[in-house]
């Protein structure tokens, strides 16, 4: 933050009024396309009576059913507010699996510090090792592109499509994308790894994976388990939202209460989902400053 | 060094390494987590190579050939021309639609959180700012500041907590489908996001130079405007294009829920059963998205190198 920052900061003030006006200039030519108006932000009456009963439901969230005449026999909303957290966290854990079972390997085929590790020389065929290499290397990286490109709603939007409803399209729609960006982040984090110790191994005559398993993979460890905790946060809220594909996750039953009109129980699930939320973020804290020491 | 005492080093060195309690407990509870999601979740079984969904799967992949190439079969230029019908008939606009929303929300979301910024920073939200005048300042100030930055980012965390889709339910309610219920939904989730990710830079400045800036008699508004802002402003711009990729990303599928983006024309496909049409507009999405990243990779690189 301090020194390079400050380069930086004398280097762009010729150019900074220019980016600005781009931006701005972008930004009205976006609104100008879109035909927005002013006027159409003025909600309607009823409009506002829905966002004033909405946000007054914040403070009393329900802890029973809204509606009148809920059969003898329904569980009771809390109960089904706790399973419907459970099913969410389900999902979220089913998805980081199958994630971590794509983005490890991706990862390691696209991080530039795996193949250096393993690129040994004097050995017979070098020059066709380095090909498959480069080839295997470069189809990592195209391969995580295509796969990040396309948001994990619309992969469940395919996988529904093409499988039917089965809770195993969510799992892998969540799992691909986010497959493919742990891939992406592995091997920054690996390529960005101290590379002493790998140095000093292949000095010693280390073979290449005992390089990668022990003189890489160890280093970047915290950083690797931080962010797969912190994409397992993200995945609670994709799993949520897939509700709104008829999965039983937080999203089902926030939507059918929102169309019913009962806001309060929005609420419970929304708070809800922030609390498993909050409770992910305080446990990948604890184990981040738990690896820092 | 002998065999035995060569051992008993090692013997040493393994009882001394480092320990983290807490580390392995949470790993193990990971295991006992993903095996009982595994376990109980039913994403695993028989069920999914049953004969009923190979089927499926098989009536899909051909239903991906364009309509019209289903019966006079499938050439290049045949797919090229029904691709570019979709795209000159509704493809171009959605594509631009898309992209404007994403623009315009990125810029109030950059408003929001300038705005949010100010509150939300602890070392310009206090009494005196950057350098003590050395007035006794009464203890009601100093807790209304403090109270001030607790509230500030109490609403960034509500604003980020709440998913952009969950925004987009209720600003439909309130608005109707119009763009600006996408725009403002997008704006809120990442106007949360860009003030607590601006506040933590702010405390991050060297105080000096600002210190500099009240010793001259500027006030904390002024400090705001022509210290802090060009300052950090390099970094801001970061963040502002890092989150305009995600905002790109986003805005295709909020039209899942009825906003004319890439995501109505695909949701409208999968209501009408044109898998053609939906993967179609599933590849314009990404496209935009590889497009979006790209363009924000840039912008990222000019502001960092310069180039």
């Amino acid at each position: 933050m301090s020194g390079g920052w400050v380069g930086t900061a004398n280097r762009l003030p010729g150019a900074r009024a220019g980016v600005i006006l781009l931006i701005l200039t972008a930004g009205s030519g976006a609104a100008a396309y879109l035909r927005l108006e002013l006027r159409d932000l003025l909600p309607t009456e009823a409009g506002l009576s829905l966002m004033r009963e909405f946000f007054a439901a914040a403070l009393t969230p329900a802890v029973r059913y809204q509606a009148e005449g809920v059969p003898p026999g329904t569980m009771p909303l809390l109960i089904k507010v706790l399973s419907a957290a459970v099913a969410t966290v389900r999902f979220a854990v089913a998805a980081v699996t199958l994630s971590m079972l794509i983005g490890i390997p991706l990862g390691t085929f696209a991080s530039e510090s795996f193949w250096r590790a393993t690129a040994e020389e004097g050995r017979a065929n070098a020059r066709i090792r380095r090909a498959v290499s480069r080839a295997l290397y470069l189809a990592a990286r195209v391969a995580i592109a295509i796969l990040r490109s396309v948001h994990e709603l619309l992969w469940a939007v395919l996988l529904l499509a093409a499988l039917g409803f089965t809770p195993m399209a969510a799992v892998v729609a969540i799992g691909v994308p986010y497959g493919a960006m742990l891939a992406k982040i592995f091997s920054e984090i690996l390529d960005e790894a101290p590379q002493g110790a790998s140095r000093a191994l292949r000095a010693g005559g280390a073979g290449r994976l005992q390089i990668f398993c022990f003189g890489l993979v160890p280093l970047a460890l915290a950083d690797l388990v931080a962010y797969a905790l912190y994409r397992f946060e993200c995945a609670v809220r994709s799993s949520a939202v897939l509700g709104f594909f008829g999965f039983p996750t937080l999203g089902y039953y926030l939507v059918a209460a929102f169309e019913n009109l009962h806001y309060g129980e929005v609420w419970t699930y929304l708070y809800a989902l922030f609390g498993v939320v909050l409770f992910f973020d305080w446990w990948s804290g604890r184990l981040r400053r738990s690896l820092a020491t | 060094m002998t065999g035995t005492e060569r051992r008993q080093q090692v013997r040493a060195l393994w009882h001394d390494r480092p320990r983290r309690p807490f580390w392995r407990r949470s790993m193990l509870a990971l295991l006992a987590l993903i095996l009982w999601s595994l376990w109980t979740g039913g994403f695993v079984g028989t069920d999914v190579l049953s004969e009923r969904r190979l089927a499926s799967v098989a009536r899909f992949v051909s239903e991906l050939t364009p309509y019209p190439l289903r019966e006079s079969g499938v050439s290049v230029s045949g797919w090229l021309a029904w691709a570019g019908d979709l795209w000159a008939q509704r493809g171009q606009t959605a594509a631009l639609s898309t992209l404007s929303i994403s623009v315009v929300a990125i810029i109030l979301a950059a408003g929001l959180g300038a705005l949010l910024t100010l509150g939300a920073t602890r070392t310009l939200a206090t009494a005196e700012p950057y350098l003590p005048s050395g007035r006794r300042v009464p203890g009601t100030v100093c807790r209304a500041w403090r109270l001030l930055v607790f509230a500030t980012r109490m609403v960034l965390a509500l604003l980020r907590a709440i998913p952009e889709y969950v925004w987009v339910f209720v600003l439909i309610g309130v608005l109707g489908p119009t763009p600006w219920a996408a725009i403002l939904a997008l704006a809120l989730h990442n106007g949360g996001i860009l003030g607590r990710l601006n506040a933590e830079v702010i405390e991050d400045l060297e105080p000096e130079r600002l210190a500099a800036l009240r010793a001259t008699g500027a006030g904390r508004l002024q400090i705001a405007g022509w210290g802090v802002a060009p300052l950090a402003l390099p970094r801001l711009l970061l963040f502002f294009f890092y989150r305009w990729e995600s905002c790109v990303r986003e805005a295709t599928v909020l039209g899942l829920l009825g906003i004319v983006s890439i995501g109505f024309w695909i949701q409208d496909a999968r209501a009408r059963q044109q898998p053609d049409t939906m993967l179609f507009f599933i590849l314009v999405g990404a496209l935009l998205v590889v497009l979006g990243d790209l363009l924000s990779a840039l912008a990222r690189r000019w502001v960092r190198d310069g180039r």
